[in-house]
């Protein structure tokens, strides 16, 4: 099963950091090491309020599918909608997938209508 | 026969008894929508949440023949000395009414009295000012 193809109400984007190991002497002077080329842990939370359940339930089914955040997987660009941007830019960048940084949490606003949050964590 | 409502149509019950000297009333039905605009829309749009309904109603402070004060039924429940405060039991049901003859258009329902005020002033009339917060969904909704 596929990430749902929902467009999020709000979304927020960080784009992670180089494996990079900093060593700071006495004198202040900073020394870095760079571990690799290759940049991850980025982060991705998105919002989608007031979709129905149905909808809702879709999001738990993917992360159940997932094995919670054992797998990875894509996202679809529903879930990039409204970034005019390349969407490389905002998606996992090369060689990364994304896999669930926590469970789904799921808000009741009324009845069959619910809320949404969703964090996600770039890995090679 | 068409009909043009006034003042003199409208009526106040509270548990089904007319109230004598109500000078107003008014009602306003709420409804809270829920935004469901996503990324890249450019115009915002909504579901429909939760409604809610409220009003308000102005009654002269008038004693009866019977020695019973008309506006005593709303006022004593928020005005009173007893020590449990308001309750679940202190729900009143209530309807307001514009009558066209036998052709009642009514909107009834259960209802908290949420404030009540009362005073006394030099050469006015006494009068209470009410309002109410109606609890569930109207009993009757006859306005159409």
């Amino acid at each position: 099963m596929a990430y749902p193809t929902l467009v999020p109400s709000s979304r927020s984007y960080n784009s992670g950091d180089y494996p990079v190991k900093t060593f700071r002497a006495q004198s202040g002077s900073e020394s870095r090491i760079l571990y690799g080329n290759r940049r991850t842990g980025m982060t991705l939370e998105l919002q989608y309020d007031n979709i129905t359940d149905a909808n809702a339930e879709l999001f738990l089914d993917h992360y159940d599918e997932t094995k919670g955040s054992y797998t990875t997987f894509t996202l679809p660009t529903d879930a990039l909608n409204g970034w005019s941007g390349n969407t490389d830019a905002l998606d996992a960048a090369t060689a990364n997938s994304w896999r669930y940084d926590q469970p789904p949490q799921v808000s009741n606003v009324r009845p069959g209508i619910s809320s949404v949050q969703i964090k996600l964590v770039g890995v090679l | 026969m068409a009909k043009i409502y006034t003042g003199r149509d409208g009526s106040l019950l509270f548990a089904g008894t007319t109230q004598a000297k109500v000078t107003s009333w008014s009602f306003q039905a709420d409804l809270e929508v829920l935004e469901t605009t996503t990324l890249g829309d450019s115009q915002r749009s909504y579901t429909p949440g939760i409604q809610g309904f409220s009003g308000s109603a102005t009654l002269l402070y008038y004693k009866a023949d019977d020695g019973s004060i008309d506006a005593g039924n709303f006022l004593s429940k928020v005005i009173n000395a007893g020590a449990t405060g308001v309750t679940t039991s202190d729900v009143v049901t209530l309807t307001l009414r514009l009558a066209d003859g036998a052709d009642e258009n009514d909107i009834a329902f259960s209802a908290y009295i949420t404030s009540a005020s009362i005073g006394a002033s030099v050469g006015e009339i006494t009068s209470a000012q009410v309002s109410f917060q109606t609890t569930g969904s109207l009993t009757t909704a006859s306005l159409s």
